[in-house]
């Protein structure tokens, strides 16, 4: 008849099987996982280089050229000019602006109402 | 049946008791034992006949044509860029659609929903095709990845992709000459792509290491923007002035780099049927020719590095010159006294060939060679021409070669020669590779005297200023250049209506940054000019330059005069 150890035995045994069959089942739907996301980067890269290859047709010189030229009268695009190209350095100061005097405000010059003190530079 | 196995188990019952009789029972039994054997040997035989049989069938028996054919193995190339990233060529996946017209339940219904994807398909074509009882049938090549998706959430049965990898390049001829092409492979057969796989890319490839996403990117020293403006203002030139060819370069003075390169007409690698075309090959670095008097700056740079001429000698071109039965006239003769840098400025056949009168002959040859014009130039591209040049030189090939007739060089090697000169002397090895400094001295060497090339940028200046070159002049970027027209040799004579034209300027002249040489074949006179370089080649420098100089940072400066660099007269 079963004895203690056998039933211990089978319990252990069912048991390591039924780990088993789990981590072989995990290990499948990983696996999945990881081919799909493979497929999925696969993808991602060849639109990655199309999209590229897009950017560039896009961006090409001779189209933006020709864009240019067709929507001349809205865009109004000039080449640019040696003479709109300045450096800082190149710049003259800038003219420095005085504060107009306000006749009117106390402590200002006053340039209707002469000082009567007479000083000895002037003359009489 | 059952009585003699009956017989059989009591005989064996027996054989136990009486071992005497297993002999006698063999013999008993030994007809019919042979008739077994016999049976099982045909049951065999019929057997293994038909596996045979079967096998002879598939062998010799062609599959009929039952899917889509086998998958061309194309191989990974890098993607090419340009200095600043652009991209000039790439791979990519294209998807081909094709069907199964067995495997496909209603034709109608198919085509129906394949035309929502693919709105320009021709209805009664497929129709046609697919109700055909092929096994296997092409629909569309070269889908977009959205096509293709569209078409397979149509969920049509039947229909089926296959994936190719094609080179593409987005700039279209824009440089084609650079680039060069792939064959169907996707293995280089010209240009750079040529010289990436010789570059050990083919090795790669052939352990099966190169991979679309291990690749770098191939960078190229060319300025996309610099290059479709060549492109654009030559297309222009040669439409404009008739030519049969042109082509064009603008190297950096400092590094050797080559910025920009066209060589006109030329073909579309994307679809290059024509690209084989006798008249379709590099100019600039595949064709020779005499660069007429471009040459002169070669010439005067020798007399004056000789230390034999000065820029104040004068020399006598009131009459042509009589050399045995040859003659040498100037074009606008002057019929005085000139000083060298008269005879530049009005590009004095006379007056050079004085000038190289002074210098021994094996001393202009030798000068000629070091500065690289008469051997094969060191270059990337696999397309480059060797100069052809006299085998033995004569005074009078001396006298020719001094206004650039006798020797026929390539442009390219022409402008790297030019860029040495008003470089300050040193020529540099050019390349389509990006190259710093450093790396750029290590393939310098000095071949004038620094003072020479001060000289030189002086005469050239002064020719945009005052002499042929007047038209290339952009004021703010300080040009300097030197014009060229040679007559070309049509059936072994110089003709006097055929020009081969050249203009070489380097900017800004004072400490050039930048050189560029265009080359027309042939122009026709336009607009009053004669079509000589100074009416087509120098105008179109001039353009290339007002719309590259402000790409490439050089500052325009208005503040120089003439006067800056007469300093170094002398």
């Amino acid at each position: 008849m079963f004895r203690t150890t056998d039933i211990v035995l089978i319990a252990v045994m069912i048991g390591a099987a039924a780990v088993t069959y789990r981590i072989k089942q995990n290990a499948e739907s990983e696996l999945e996982h990881i081919n799909r996301i493979r497929t999925q980067i696969r993808l991602e890269h060849d639109t990655i280089n199309l999209l590229q290859a897009d950017w560039s047709l896009l961006t090409q010189p001779k189209r933006l050229q020709k864009l240019v030229e067709l929507y001349q009268p809205q865009l109004n695009l000039q080449p640019t000019t040696a003479e709109q190209i300045v450096t800082l350095d190149q710049l003259p100061m800038r003219p420095v602006e005085m504060p107009k005097p306000d006749p009117q405000a106390p402590g200002q010059v006053a340039e209707n109402n002469p000082d009567k003190t007479v000083t000895g530079s002037l003359k009489k | 049946m059952i009585r003699r196995w009956l017989k059989k188990f009591r005989r064996s019952g027996g054989m136990a008791e009486e071992a005497i009789v297993v002999d006698g029972s063999r013999k008993a039994t030994g007809g019919r034992a042979g008739n077994r054997i016999l049976m099982m040997g045909v049951m065999f035989f019929c057997v293994y006949g038909v596996i045979a049989g079967r096998l002879v069938y598939y062998g010799s028996h062609k599959e009929e044509d039952n899917g889509p054919p086998p998958a061309r193995p194309t191989e990974a190339r890098p993607d090419i860029v340009d200095r600043n990233g652009e991209i000039l060529a790439t791979d990519i996946k294209t998807a081909s659609l094709y069907a199964e017209p067995r495997h496909i339940v209603d034709v109608d219904e198919a085509i129906d929903k394949l035309h929502t994807v693919l709105p320009d398909l021709n209805y009664e074509d497929t129709y046609r095709k697919l109700k055909s009882h092929a096994g296997f049938v092409w629909l569309r090549r070269q889908l977009t990845p959205k096509q293709e998706a569209d078409i397979l959430a149509l969920g049509v049965p039947g229909l089926g992709f296959r994936t190719e990898r094609k080179r593409f390049y987005p700039g279209g001829s824009m440089a084609a000459h650079i680039l060069g092409l792939v064959n169907i492979d996707n293995k280089g057969i010209a240009g750079m792509e040529k010289y990436i796989d010789e570059q050990g890319l083919s090795i790669l490839q052939a352990t099966g290491l190169a991979t679309q996403q291990d690749l770098k990117p191939f960078r190229l020293s060319i300025d996309a923007r610099v290059q479709h403006i060549m492109h654009d203002e030559l297309t222009q030139s040669m439409e404009k002035y008739r030519a049969i060819a042109s082509g064009g370069v603008v190297l950096n003075a400092k590094t050797g780099e080559v910025l920009a390169m066209v060589s006109l007409p030329d073909y579309d690698p994307n679809n290059p049927y024509n690209a084989l075309e006798k008249d379709r090959f590099n100019r600039m670095s595949n064709g020779v020719f005499e660069m007429g008097s471009t040459f002169k700056t070669f010439t005067t740079a020798m007399a004056l590095d000789s230390g034999k001429v000065h820029l104040s000698d004068k020399f006598d071109t009131t009459h042509p010159l009589h050399y045995g039965r040859y003659t040498i006239h100037d074009y606008e003769p002057k019929h005085r006294w000139l000083t060298v840098p008269e005879i530049f400025k009005y590009s004095s056949n006379i007056g050079t060939a004085l000038e190289a009168e002074k210098v021994s002959i094996e001393h202009n040859q030798e000068f000629l060679t070091n500065l690289g014009l008469l051997t094969r130039m060191p270059f990337e591209l696999p397309e480059v021409a060797t100069p052809q040049q006299p085998k033995v030189w004569k005074p009078i090939n001396q006298i020719t070669i001094a206004f650039g007739h006798g020797v026929a060089t390539t442009p390219l090697q022409t402008a790297v020669a030019g860029m040495a000169i008003l470089n300050g002397g040193l020529l540099i090895e050019p390349t389509l590779l990006p190259r710093t400094q450093a790396e750029a001295d290590e393939h310098t060497k000095r071949v004038i005297k620094a003072s020479t090339s001060q000289d030189m940028k002086y005469l050239f200046r002064l020719n945009v200023e005052q002499g042929s070159g007047r038209q290339a002049n952009v004021p703010g970027y300080f040009i300097g250049g030197k014009t060229g027209t040679a007559e070309k040799v049509v059936n072994g004579k110089y003709s006097h209506t055929k020009n081969f034209d050249a203009f070489m300027a380097g900017f800004p002249i004072d400490d050039p940054q930048y050189i560029v040489l265009v080359v027309m074949d042939e122009p026709k006179p336009y607009g009053g000019w004669p079509a000589t370089a100074g009416a087509n080649c120098a105008p179109t420098v001039g353009n290339i330059i007002r719309r590259t100089a402000p790409i490439l940072g050089v500052e325009p400066e208005f503040g120089h005069q003439l006067g800056a660099l007469l300093i170094s007269y002398h």
